[in-house]
């Protein structure tokens, strides 16, 4: 706080706003000229600003929490590693970085840095920030094609290409010999050095607009606006820090692992939340102790931290009701994430990572389930976990790639029920459009449609689950990483719990095997289908006190049934309307 | 010709009526009706004739910006809406993209799933099913389905219905039959298909789209034909014509059948009017800026033509819409925006507004907050007995209060904290004008700012500082600007069509045989409207990306270039490389869609006839204390206070000034120049 003393909080106002504004940019440019469908439909990139230490400064809004929120932490981790190599930075140089024991979120995630300089009035030059982007790649050599569902792999080397602050450019000019390593040696290359090259112009226009900003202000000015942000933001969340009770809440979830494999399943995430004063604390010790060989360990920077901190916002400073809250680090200040070493949220090198989404975004549920105790109404009850699945198949000599995110659900929150088939919590993505799917792959989407009659029963329902079946049009291969097959998602305050998700392989012959939540690469064949059930979301409060005119609307929706009504939320439904006295006395009965 | 523009607003009703003839025009503002629109319309219109001495039977045409579509959407107040899509597909509407809203929220709402447009027991799928690349028929309809559904509507009084099937863009053969047993089942029904309405991939989109236009359709088609019906009742035998969201205006019957095209019916009148202004002092790069109460609109004209919407970036309500408009990007900044502090103690102006209701402090209505207008009080820019031509008293006081004691939270004076918030709302609006001018790859330096509507004139000098522009420009009537450039239009009618094309294997014909089905579809839809089909003017486009991409730009495919892309490709690489600042010439491209505009032109509203001007002393009214300078070191000047239509013409005054008229004040800081200049305009040199 030693520098905002010094400066007018009109011009804080004035810098924050022109930071915002040239992330918002950044992120802008990139998705306009990704490649990949990962990036530019699903939006599964990040784009933020950082001062000289790697604190970050502002983000890009479309991006996604789990991919802008890490930004910083990659920048710290090479900053930290040139230091060690004795390197240094100059202008002109771009730095790739996909280490998930370096601030990365997991190795698919490549993150393009571009470090900005300013020269004073005397001549002297200052590194003043970075202007950085992430974004999820489709190939990065690992074992099968795509970067999702690699859940065999048995160690960090297992999971294709580590770049660990590699200058792709050295003051202007391009590393050749590294370009070419990864033509070679990443499947679709056409694609990812595409998306590459998109990050790198879109975050050197990012470094561009910043050193223009500091050369307006000056470089003292510039920094004084920044320290006063960041004491803003972390003020903010002090505040709503403070106003929690005071105490520790402890809450216990648990992710699938490898279902059909005892000793690899049904592991234990525990999050225990401690209130002290104006600060939190986040234990994750309980949880289960990382497994060695197999990628389902949460890297502690890039993972862990992002979930923590994006339930820890959304929960207390939720932008429904707060309006629009500064991303900068000064929020997550007040927040100290401790997970012993050697446990799935803080994995010793080399245990695996690349399959890490889908545990990090249970994890931010595990949090939220600890927050809901301090807070009731300001949470949903629990969250339906997401799955990823990769389509590739080989085209004359070359890979296509494809991936999709199948979207999970809310739970029932104070006044409203939850959000239907949506991407929860730290994941915000976008799925494919059919039409684009079905135009530009050997595949067809034969069915997108609510699952009926399966959700989380509450005076406020969880949200509905999706049903998506998608069939190949040609051989091909797939693999799949997700969760939520063997555990419901939690009901809150009386609510009945969610529904679990599930996967079906239907064969052109019509035989159907039942697939758990993580599915090495495999073949198919033309004719071959997924059914996808999405998860639903756990119930808020009882059921029985839910409006007895909602729960008729759900089954003139066609979303519950009758029979449903009845048994779960004690209503009798007669012909078009509710049957009033056979509620009541449904009702009398007691919960059930 | 005699032509009237009607411009309805939240308050109030702009009107003016113009001879194109002798470049006469005259100008009226009654209070809007908002229940029924159209009594305040029509009484405007008969006011404005007795003011102006002619009757009513001597307009020829009625021109007109409505906001009934865009309300019914805002308020969701529309017509029970049923849909009948493709068996599989029934919740495409409900799930979207997958994606909230917002990041950081557990408590937020999807406006798709709160507030639908169809609910779920309306939406009835059937058998059928299309498939790329050309719309072949997988599974063919089963129009027993369709009547069953179109029924099970009908009992269930449903009042408008989507025909919305997938990859329908390609081949619409099954949404036409379905709309013809539609009819036949209920032909009081308002129905309407996706392909008619948005032939574009992307299914939600399209859909929402589809479905909009069912929604609204029954209330903007009832609402047009009621309207046309006052109007001949009150004498006014001239052609009614509905504004566009693309800036051309469209006949009765169309906007009747495609209601959603009217979405931005009163911003892109705004943008017209703003062009025109320009033309009035010759220029024609120009940024509009149109500030009322809530809002600030912005759009960009270069050489004259404004920018069309990306697809992908056009919202209303919080919903999808896949139909051409002018790029207007709207931001939350106006004269009721309030200044706070949030609790990290960080100093913000808007989005939220004092609005109409209590409005800002100054506006001696109870306002508690201190708001844009209030700073621009307390600084003396704004004339308590002279605002709004003297139509509202001012309370200095109230404002002083709200932004003294907001001053002292901050440890600033009263001054210094005005200041301080006409800074950060004039740097939230340049930064919106930058994200459409510098990340486009336009320089705004040389570009006019056209400042409208009651608040821009008082912004606009210090927003384009920030922007280090050399000029501003506020029209002769900045408060109905919108209804000035409604005389400005041309007829118009859009069609796309997705085509799906690789530079690699283009197939010529096959676009060029697109573009003459696209013509003819568009000759048919004037014929029908009994339009002078032979003067109609056509103009090609085409959405291009790089094969993989996701986004589109839109590029000129000028019909003489149908034998040969490379024109085509060669400025898509440039506009590419201008909009992302990279270019990749060696990728193939991809040709997504292919755009047609058809326009019929019209007469115009001319430029106003010369001023003879007063003088310097006859247009002085007072000189106060006026404030400029920053937060950190205000500056108090003696600043005269000039009424506008006795300002001397041609001649160049400098600042500080504050020139008066009834509709808008313009804030003329030191260091510029102010000119009346003779085409009507103020034209402030920076």
């Amino acid at each position: 706080m030693t520098e905002t003393s010094t400066i007018d909080p009109v011009t804080v106002s004035v810098v924050q706003g022109a930071l915002e504004t040239i992330a918002v940019e950044v992120g802008y440019k990139l998705m306009r000229m990704a490649y990949s469908s990962i990036i530019r439909e699903s939006e599964d990139f990040g784009a933020a600003l950082t001062d000289a230490a790697g604190q970050g400064l502002a983000e890009s809004a479309q991006s996604i929490p789990l991919q802008s929120g890490p930004i910083p932490g990659y920048v710290k981790a090479v900053l930290a590693t040139l230091a060690r190599r004795g390197d240094t930075l100059r202008p002109g140089d771009v730095i790739m970085h996909n280490d998930p024991y370096g601030g990365a979120s997991h190795g698919p995630d490549v993150a393009f840095l571009v470090p900005v300089f300013h020269v004073d009035q005397a001549g002297l030059e200052h590194l003043v920030g970075f202007s950085g982007t992430t974004a999820h790649h489709l190939d990065i050599g690992a074992q099968t094609p795509g970067s999702c569902g690699i859940v065999e792999a048995i160690d960090a080397y297992a999971e294709g290409l580590q770049f660990k602050a590699i200058k792709v450019y050295d003051q202007g000019r391009r590393n050749e010999a590294v370009r070419q390593m990864l033509r070679d040696n990443v499947r679709a290359a056409e694609m990812v050095v595409g998306d590459m090259e998109a990050q790198v112009a879109a975050s050197r226009i990012g470094a561009e607009r910043m050193a223009a900003l500091v050369a307006r202000y000056g470089f003292a000015e510039f920094r004084a606006a920044c320290a006063a942000m960041l004491d803003q933001a972390e003020r903010l969340m002090r505040r709503a820090i403070a106003a929690l009770p005071e105490g520790s809440f402890r809450a216990e979830t648990f992710i699938d692992g490898y279902l059909d494999d005892p000793a690899r399943s049904n592991l234990a995430l525990v999050a225990t939340v401690t209130k002290q004063g104006d600060t939190l604390l986040v234990d994750l010790t309980g949880t289960a102790p990382q497994v060695d060989d197999r990628p389902i360990n949460m890297p502690f920077h890039g993972t862990v931290d992002v979930a923590v901190w994006l339930t820890v916002r959304s929960v207390l400073l939720d932008t429904a009701i707060h309006g629009h809250v500064p991303v900068n680090e000064g929020l997550t200040r007040p927040i100290r994430i401790v997970a012993p070493k050697g446990c799935l949220a803080n994995p010793r090198f080399p245990a695996p990572t690349i399959a890490r989404f889908c545990p990090g975004n249970q994890l931010a549920d595990t949090v939220m389930k600890a927050l809901a105790q301090a807070v009731p109404g300001q949470v949903s009850a629990g969250i339906g976990n997401l799955k990823v699945i990769a389509f590739s198949g080989l085209q004359e000599e070359g890979h296509w790639v494809h991936m999709e995110i199948f979207e999970g659900a809310y739970g029932g929150r104070p006044g409203q029920d939850g959000m239907d088939a949506v991407d929860t919590l730290y994941a915000n993505t976008r799925n494919n459009p059919i039409e684009d799917i079905e135009s530009h792959l050997p595949l067809r989407v034969l069915r997108y449609e609510l699952r009926e009659d399966e959700a989380g029963a509450g005076q406020w329902r969880g949200g509905l689950g999706s049903v998506r079946e998608i069939g190949f049009l040609t051989d091909a291969g797939t693999s799949v990483e997700g969760e939520g097959h063997a555990h419901r998602p939690w009901g809150f305050l009386g609510g009945g719990e969610g529904v679990t998700a599930r996967l079906t392989l239907r064969r052109a012959d019509g035989s159907e095997e039942a697939l758990p939540s993580k599915v090495p690469h495999r073949a198919v064949r033309a004719g071959d289908r997924f059914i996808c059930h999405g998860p639903a979301g756990g119930g808020y409060g009882d059921p029985f006190r839910r409006d007895p005119a909602l729960v008729l609307e759900d089954v003139l929706d066609g979303l519950l049934s009758a029979e449903t009504a009845r048994r779960d939320y004690g209503v009798a439904i007669a012909g078009k309307a509710v049957d009033e006295a056979a509620t009541a006395a449904l009702r009398g009965a007691g919960t059930p | 010709m005699r032509l009237i523009g009607v411009d309805v607003g939240g308050t109030f009703t702009d009107l003016v009526l113009a001879d194109t003839g002798t470049g006469r025009s005259v100008i009226h503002k009654v209070s809007s009706t908002n229940a029924d629109p159209s009594i305040g319309v029509t009484q405007g219109v008969v006011e404005l004739c007795a003011r102006a001495g002619i009757a009513p039977a001597a307009v020829d045409q009625v021109l007109h910006g409505t906001t009934i579509a865009t309300n019914a959407v805002l308020e969701h107040r529309g017509a029970v809406t049923g849909m009948i899509t493709t068996r599989g597909y029934r919740d495409v509407l409900h799930i979207g993209r997958h994606q909230r809203p917002e990041h950081y929220s557990i408590q937020q709402q999807i406006p798709w799933q709160s507030r639908p447009l169809v609910k779920r027991r309306h939406r009835h799928v059937v058998t059928e099913r299309l498939v790329p690349p050309r719309g072949e028929v997988l599974v063919p309809l089963d129009e027993a389905e369709v009547r069953a559904a179109a029924r099970a509507l009908k009992a269930d009084g449903v009042e408008a219905i989507a025909i919305c099937f997938l990859f329908s863009y390609l081949n619409p053969a099954h949404e036409l039959r379905a709309r013809a047993i539609v009819q036949e089942e209920y032909p009081e029904a308002f129905v309407t298909t996706s392909a008619e309405v948005a032939p574009q991939f992307r299914e939600f989109e399209r859909f929402t789209t589809a479905a909009m236009n069912a929604f609204v359709g029954p209330r903007v088609r009832d609402y047009v034909s009621r309207l046309a019906g006052r109007l001949k009742e009150a004498g006014v035998s001239g052609d009614l014509q509905v504004m566009g969201s693309t800036g051309g205006v469209a006949s009765v019957a169309m906007v009747a059948e495609q209601p959603v095209l009217t979405m931005l019916s009163g911003p892109a009148a705004g943008v017209l009017g703003g062009a025109w202004a320009g033309a009035l002092s010759g220029r024609n790069d120009l940024i509009t800026f149109d500030i009322g109460g809530t809002s600030a609109d912005i759009a960009i004209i270069s050489g004259g033509r404004f920018g069309e919407a990306s697809a992908r970036d056009t919202w209303i309500a919080g919903f999808p819409l896949l139909v051409p408009m002018i790029d207007i990007h709207t931001i939350g900044a106006g004269g009721g925006s309030i200044a706070r502090r949030d609790a990290g103690g960080a100093f913000r102006v808007g989005p939220q507004s004092a609005g109409a209701q209590p409005g800002p402090a100054g506006y001696g209505r109870g306002g508690q907050r201190p708001t844009v207008t209030d700073a621009n009080i307390v600084l003396g820019r704004l004339d308590p007995e002279n605002f709004l031509g003297g139509a509202m008293a001012l309370d200095v006081a109230a404002a002083r209060r709200v932004v003294g004691a907001f001053a002292d939270e901050l440890g600033l004076t009263p001054e210094a904290a005005a200041l301080g918030i006409l800074t950060i709302v004039n740097a939230n609006m340049a930064n919106a004008i930058r994200s459409r001018t510098v990340q486009k790859g336009i320089d705004p330096r040389g570009y006019a700012l056209v400042a409208f509507g009651g608040a821009g004139p008082l912004q606009a000098v210090e927003v384009a500082r920030m922007l280090e522009g050399r000029e501003v420009l506020v029209p002769p009537h900045p408060g109905i600007t919108s209804a000035m450039g409604l005389l400005t239009t041309d007829l118009s009618a859009d069609a796309v069509r997705t085509c799906f094309q690789l530079s690699t294997a283009l197939d010529l014909p096959r676009i060029a045989d697109d573009f003459a089905a696209m013509e003819a579809q568009i000759i048919a839809r004037f014929a029908a409207d009994a339009l002078p089909v032979e003067t109609a003017r056509f103009t090609r486009a085409a959405d291009l990306r790089y094969a993989g991409q996701g986004y589109e730009l839109r590029v000129a495919f000028p019909a003489d270039e149908m034998a040969d892309a490379s024109g085509l490709l060669a400025r898509f690489h440039a506009q590419h490389k201008a909009e992302y600042g990279h270019a990749f010439p060696e990728r193939p491209v991809e040709i997504v869609n292919l755009r047609l505009t058809g326009a019929i032109p019209r007469p115009h509203l001319g430029a106003p006839p010369p001023r003879a001007g007063g003088s310097l002393e006859e247009a002085t009214v007072r000189v106060a204390r006026v404030v400029f300078g920053t937060p950190a070191a205000p500056e108090p000047h003696e600043t005269p206070f000039l009424r506008r239509e006795l300002l001397p013409v041609g001649q160049p005054i400098p600042g500080p000034a504050i020139v008066l008229q009834t509709d808008s004040t313009t804030v003329v800081p030191p260091g510029c120049t102010l000119t009346a200049e003779a085409g009507g305009n103020l034209l402030i040199a920076l």
